[in-house]
């Protein structure tokens, strides 16, 4: 991690509409470029610069920091402080310190945790009773992981000092594997924030907790993708109605029951098994012709028997529909296709035709 | 300038708790009021319940009016072996049908091997699909999934998608022990090898609604044999409707006959 100095000129963080305050803080900028030629401009109002080589060229880290403190307030109020990382540097800037290398951690630890610049994470926390950094950071890693995800856990590697700073999003799958084979998963740490509050504020419960920290163990196995939540949605075939997202460790959340009527949407119970890949079927009449549907949206015949990937026939008993369904009629993908519910004695499927060819789009398990 | 005095190391001020509450609830007369309390605010599946609770018909069904922790339950149906016919036999219904109450009251739930789960068929069955991980594809490494699963997940259904080994179904129905979980295995035509605490079989079954294109599918009507150790030792055959015209499980009794024309 870097040894930062960061200047911060309270005045010119907002920009103003004449750019005055851009043009004072590149006068600032100029200012310290003439003790270091490498300084970094965060954002308007906030640079950094290296600390090592200025510090020993100029006798010290303080020595520095009252050089430039002197140069930056001859334009404008500027904060300067010194610490490990452009987090922490930022933060002792505000508070004019300079903290001491490896003692990161330790100047973090008393701050609360909204410092860290996630609203929803530092609600989550203070509702958990994990008010600063410090406890923050206490808590074991692989446990953050699961349950906060990867921005929890770049937080959570910011607070204990171990990283520089936030940064951007993390990749999931890299992320997980790397925690999953770090801090061995005790329960100790958390239970005294969790057990205060589980399941009462909702969204996280012990269960929650456990039943996050095994997934995250199949995501390890599987890549995240192994493990999926389903939410509802609406649509007209039983594929549309739902979608798998890869589980986020993020706890339950509660979908809104998909809304509006779905023309053509058959009525419940919905089929408990829908096929990942259409299977093909044949469907064909007492005298083994094949039976298709009309454009009138009519059976061109009574059918007779199913054939299901070139499986044995099995005798049709009964059979609902068909139910046309005109998707998207008024774009290029159109589709035209019919739905049909056939019994087969014990068994029930849900086949769909297109273009004069059956398929075995979900079952009736 | 100020240098940063040192603080006190992050973990010093984690491990020991202040007093602990009760310190000052010395009067047995407060005690019992804190313990009705936590009666009251305890989720209604906590982890201590033995027996957790299953929909009705199923409750009657059941020696022990629910899913005893710790325990594995195998679900066969006259399956005949494609894997349509394993989807078509009712025993992935039924399997999702012994959660649905659990799930209702915050247990998790797991589906592992299951590729296609009908969500919307698992929701009209009363699941609750933000507790339910779905893992439909664990590859040759099914059993250490589940494994990892039943660690932390209270009900898991388990359609192995290869033939389970003796010694690799012993070790999880031992997890399942160890760790208070109910094993719901859906075996298919490879079976299961090892002997379960419960078994419920599904026999003739048959669809209402349906005709000669007329209707739509309404409801199914099954025959449902449960066998078991102990209590459960005599097998016992019931009828109910699975699902029933709402999607959820019905006892076979004029009350559930709502639905079809």
């Amino acid at each position: 991690m870097n040894r930062l100095v960061v200047v911060r000129c309270p005045d010119l963080l907002d920009e103003d509409e004449g750019g005055e305050a851009l043009r004072l803080f590149a006068q600032v900028v100029e200012a310290v470029e003439a003790y270091c030629p490498w300084v970094t401009t965060v954002r308007p109002g906030l640079c950094s610069l290296p600390a090592r080589g200025p510090a020993r060229y100029f006798g010290g880290e303080d020595r520095l920091v009252r050089l430039i403190t002197e140069v930056g307030v001859a334009v404008t109020p500027v904060e300067v402080g010194v610490a490990d990382g452009l987090f922490a540097a930022v933060l002792a800037a505000q508070g004019g310190v300079i903290v001491p290398a490896e003692g990161t951690a330790d100047f973090l630890a008393p701050l609360p945790v909204s410092v860290l610049g996630q609203p929803d994470l530092a609600e989550l926390l203070n509702r958990l009773g994990v008010r600063t950094l410090g406890e923050f950071a206490a808590l074991p890693e692989a446990h953050v992981l699961g349950r906060f995800g990867s921005d929890g856990s770049a937080g959570h590697r910011v607070a204990g000092g171990r990283s520089g700073e936030l940064g951007g999003r993390h990749r999931p799958g890299g992320e997980r594997r790397a925690a999953g084979s770090g801090a061995p998963a005790t329960t100790t740490t958390t239970a005294a924030a969790t057990a205060a509050q589980s399941g009462f504020w909702g969204g996280v419960s012990d269960t929650d907790a456990r039943a996050g920290r095994a997934l995250a163990a199949v995501q390890d196995l599987l890549g995240p993708d192994g493990v999926t939540i389903a939410h509802l949605q609406g649509g007209r075939g039983p594929a549309q109605r739902a979608r798998f997202v890869t589980w986020s460790g993020r706890g339950a959340h509660p979908d809104p029951a998909p809304g509006g009527p779905w023309p053509g949407q058959i009525p419940p119970p919905a089929p408990m098994v829908v096929h990942p890949a259409l299977l093909r079927a044949e469907l064909v009449g007492a005298d083994g012709e094949p039976i298709a549907v009309s454009a009138r949206g009519l059976l061109t015949g009574v059918p007779c028997r199913l054939s299901v990937e070139e499986t044995a026939w099995s005798a049709v008993t009964a059979w609902a529909g068909p139910w046309p369904s005109d998707e998207r009629w008024w774009s290029r993908s159109r589709q035209r296709s019919a739905r049909l519910q056939a019994v087969m004695g014990s068994a029930a499927h849900l086949l769909l035709i297109e273009r004069g060819r059956w398929w075995v789009e979900a079952t009736y398990g | 300038m100020f240098v940063a005095p040192p603080h006190r190391p992050a973990a010093d001020t984690q491990a020991p708790e202040g007093p602990p509450p009760t310190r000052r609830l010395d009067r047995p007369r407060d005690l019992a009021a804190l313990a009705l309390l936590a009666e009251r605010t305890r989720p209604v599946s906590s982890s201590r319940a033995r027996v957790l609770p299953v929909a009705p018909p199923l409750d009657v069904l059941l020696p022990d009016g629910g899913l005893r922790r710790g325990t594995t339950i195998v679900v066969s149906g006259p399956g005949r072996g494609t894997d349509a016919g394993r989807a078509a036999d009712g025993s992935v219904s039924m399997a999702l049908a012994l959660l649905a109450a659990a799930s209702g009251t915050g247990s998790w739930c797991a589906l592992v091997g299951l590729d296609g789960l009908g969500a919307v068929a698992a929701h009209e069955l009363g699941i609750d699909l933000a507790r339910l991980a779905v893992i439909p594809r664990p590859g040759v490494a099914w059993a250490e999934v589940t494994g990892a699963v039943i660690d932390g997940v209270d009900l898991v259904v388990l359609c192995p998608p290869f033939p389970p080994r003796p010694a690799m179904a012993r070790r999880l129905v031992a997890r399942a022990r160890e760790r208070r979980a109910v094993l719901v295995v859906v075996p298919g035509r490879a079976g299961w090898p090892d002997p379960p605490d419960l078994s419920l079989s599904i026999g003739e079954a048959c669809w209402d609604g349906a005709g000669t294109g007329e209707g739509f599918l309404s409801r199914r009507r099954m025959t449902v044999t449960v066998a078991g150790r102990r209590s459960a030792a005599r097998p016992r055959d019931h009828q109910l409707w699975l699902p029933s015209a709402t999607g959820a499980m019905a006892d076979d009794d004029p009350a559930g006959s709502e639905g079809s024309p």
